[in-house]
């Protein structure tokens, strides 16, 4: 006999917490397919009508890139120690980096953008959220090959930590998810927080020492030492030319910090994802 | 819940906002509670809200069919979405059981610059099939809808038609236990339309679906639905028997828009101010002024003429005109061969209709005083008075006209 659902308010609050966690985790598995599905639409959907297509994902670190090296051979800037060339520093910092920013930017619009789809059909939005995070994968697989190329060139080895890379990748996109999570929800109905988001996360990429090197004195120094992206960043960076953590107090607390902001915003967007396709 | 029984709807209320920053506010409001583990106390209406469905309860058994009916605004889509889980109802309780299908606005997954190909498989997905379900049934999918060459093409370049052909194809293919079907059947042809309802009926007789169709044809729901439920403000006015509901509706509609026609503008053109046509009134058999008849009742149109000069060889014409403006009866008394005798003073001038053959609905009519020739007219009255037809037990399945056809059966 078929499974019988029941639609009332407050519907979560009669189940108790516990069995909702099962519920969230089983619907994410149930999903995977649709998750995929969904991510292929938002893929092909913005590289279709566009000659170079996925190549943006080229261009984009090449100009932020070319900026920082202007800024920093007019002498307006000072990129800082570092013992790598330039250009390889900075496209590792950016190719992290961007798993949040565009991550960040993607899963908090992926409510708004499927409007109609999700007012007009039942089907589960954590995968709309988690979709939108593939993209950015794609993203960064592709900029990975940039970096590769980098290393050609400048004759250099990464080191044997690169394959150690997924325990800095899996924590970002957790921590991005999780944030994408609330703010979708929020921008859904309030579209200040989509305005708000890209001013911030350009202001945050200035802040975090990803296309220079963290500064010993100063406010920003200060600063830097409660950037949980900061650790992050750098912990991927320092895998990929070093091999080794340098500051793995610092990253461990942001992995940490990452899997409880996801765990707590999954579950809040559990609980309110109807609220929002009615006020869409 | 009985096992025989797919939906079940208790006392379900649903209340929207009316201003948009005063939705946000209560949206973050009740996110808030909900997180917290608060109740929302959602049962209670705040300033600007309203109910979109205001205590509904019904049941649907597993095969049976429902058509909702009601205006515009009415709640049938909020109900429609309630029970497709897309929001939950503010008060009451809806229990479905079996897998959901639902097409409340074909193609809504639809990303225009993907092919018709890809959006099959996305749509699909998001309808809630599985990639092994998909791939089997992707041939039957593309056969249905019937789009040919137009596959591989993006699917902003398919017509409406073609739109709504693979979105209703991709939904029935799911396979669903509760079919919601909300006015998407208007955009295809006529072959699509007959072809979807076979369909979906073979799905009631084989699979023992259940169907929730909203239509605002109420010939469709006559022929789709056993049970019909008529809603409007959110408030559920009738449910019963489909035929029993349409009327119950139909007869609601003519009285709105008698009272709307009042507000029409009386056009009367009057040519002398010497002779013209008074009054008109409408009577029944018994001679009693009304404006309300039953379907094969007696009727008679009567015209008041003051003539204060004489009035040779006067002659009245009668236009009936459906609601859409077209004329569906027009006879003048001289082309029918008859004369009448000079007017000096009052007469009056009777049409009698021995068998009002019109379908429900409202008949506006025109009546025209000519004298000599057909081009003398003394006084026109356009469409300034109506015909009100109910349907008093028998009426037309559709169409404008009913007539008192004998049926019979013979064993040949």
């Amino acid at each position: 006999m078929a499974r019988i659902v029941t639609y009332e308010s407050d519907n979560s609050l009669k189940k108790g917490y516990f069995s909702i966690f099962l519920e969230i985790f089983d619907e994410i598995r149930y999903n995977k397919w649709l998750t995929f599905q969904l991510f292929k639409r938002d893929f092909f959907g913005t590289y279709k009508q566009s000659f170079i297509g996925i190549f943006w994902a080229f261009i984009m670190p090449f100009f932020s890139l070319g900026t920082f090296i202007l800024l920093n051979r007019s002498g307006i800037f000072s990129i800082g120690d570092i013992d790598t060339p330039y250009p390889i520093y900075a496209m590792v910092g950016i190719s992290f980096w961007q798993i949040f920013s565009t991550g960040l930017i993607s899963s908090s619009n992926s409510l708004a953008q499927a409007g109609a789809m999700i007012t007009k059909i039942n089907f589960s939005k954590k995968s709309l959220v988690i979709a939108s995070m593939a993209k950015t994968t794609v993203t960064f697989l592709i900029q990975s090959i940039l970096v590769a190329l980098l290393f050609i060139f400048y004759h250099i080895a990464p080191s044997i930590g690169i394959f150690l890379i997924p325990i800095v990748i899996i924590p970002l996109m957790l921590f991005v998810i999780g944030l994408g999570f609330i703010l979708s929800l929020l921008n859904a109905f309030i579209k200040d927080v989509g305005n708000g988001l890209s001013v911030i996360v350009t202001f945050l990429m200035f802040l975090t020492p990803v296309l220079y090197a963290k500064p010993s004195t100063g406010m920003l120094a200060h600063l830097t030492k409660f950037n949980p992206l900061y650790y992050i960043v750098s912990a991927g960076r320092d895998l990929v030319l070093k091999g080794v953590i340098s500051e793995p107090r610092g990253f461990l607390f942001s992995v940490v910090m990452s899997f409880v902001i996801f765990i707590i915003f999954l579950f809040i967007f559990h609980l309110t994802e109807t609220r929002v396709t009615e006020r869409i | 819940m009985d096992n025989n029984v797919a939906i079940k709807v208790e006392n379900v209320s649903k209340k929207f906002c009316k201003t948009l920053k005063k939705s946000m506010l209560y949206g973050l409001v009740d996110i808030g509670k909900n997180i917290l583990g608060l109740r929302t106390n959602s049962g209670t209406l705040r300033s600007d809200e309203f109910l979109a469905v205001d205590n509904v309860s019904f049941e649907v058994k597993r095969g049976e069919t429902l058509g909702l009916i009601g205006p515009n605004g009415s709640g049938k889509t909020t109900l429609l979405k309630m029970l497709n889980g897309i929001f939950w109802p503010d008060k009451g309780k809806i229990s479905i059981r079996g897998k959901v299908g639902a097409l409340i606005a074909v193609g809504a997954g639809f990303h225009p610059l993907l092919t018709g190909r890809e959006n099959i498989y996305v749509n699909s997905a998001v309808l809630g099939m599985n990639r092994h379900e998909v791939n089997k049934k992707f041939d039957s999918i593309v056969e249905f809808a019937d789009i040919g060459d137009f596959l591989d093409m993006p699917v902003k370049n398919y017509s409406s038609g073609m739109f709504v052909r693979l979105g209703f194809s991709v939904a029935v293919h799911c396979e669903p236990d509760i079919l919601l079907v909300d006015e998407v059947l208007a955009v295809g042809d006529s072959n699509f339309i007959i072809k979807s309802l076979n369909k979906v009926s073979s799905l009631i007789k084989e699979s023992n679906m259940s169907l929730i169709f909203v239509s605002h044809s109420n010939t469709m729901i006559k022929a789709v639905c056993k049970k019909a439920l008529y809603i409007e403000n959110g408030i559920c006015k009738k449910i019963g028997n489909a035929f029993d509901v349409v009327e119950a509706y139909e007869a609601d509609c003519l009285e709105k828009r008698k009272s709307l026609r009042y507000k029409d503008k009386y056009q009367r053109i009057k040519s002398r101010h010497d002779a013209g046509i008074d009054r008109i009134l409408l009577l029944d058999k018994d001679g009693r002024e009304k404006t309300t008849f039953k379907i094969g009742d007696f009727l008679k149109i009567r015209a008041h003429v003051v003539a204060n000069i004489p009035l040779d060889d006067p002659s009245i014409q009668i236009a009936i005109f459906d609601e859409k403006g077209e004329c569906i009866l027009s006879q003048i008394s001289k082309t029918d061969n008859i004369i009448f005798p000079a007017i000096y003073g009052k007469a009056y001038i009777d049409f009698a209709i021995p068998e009002i053959p019109f379908n429900v609905g409202l008949y506006p009519f025109s009546v025209k005083l000519m004298d000599g020739s057909l081009i003398d007219t003394v006084d026109y009255h356009v469409k300034t008075n109506y015909i009100a037809v109910e349907s008093g037990g028998k009426s037309g399945f559709n169409g404008k006209l009913w007539i008192n056809g004998k049926w019979k059966i013979c064993n040949a």
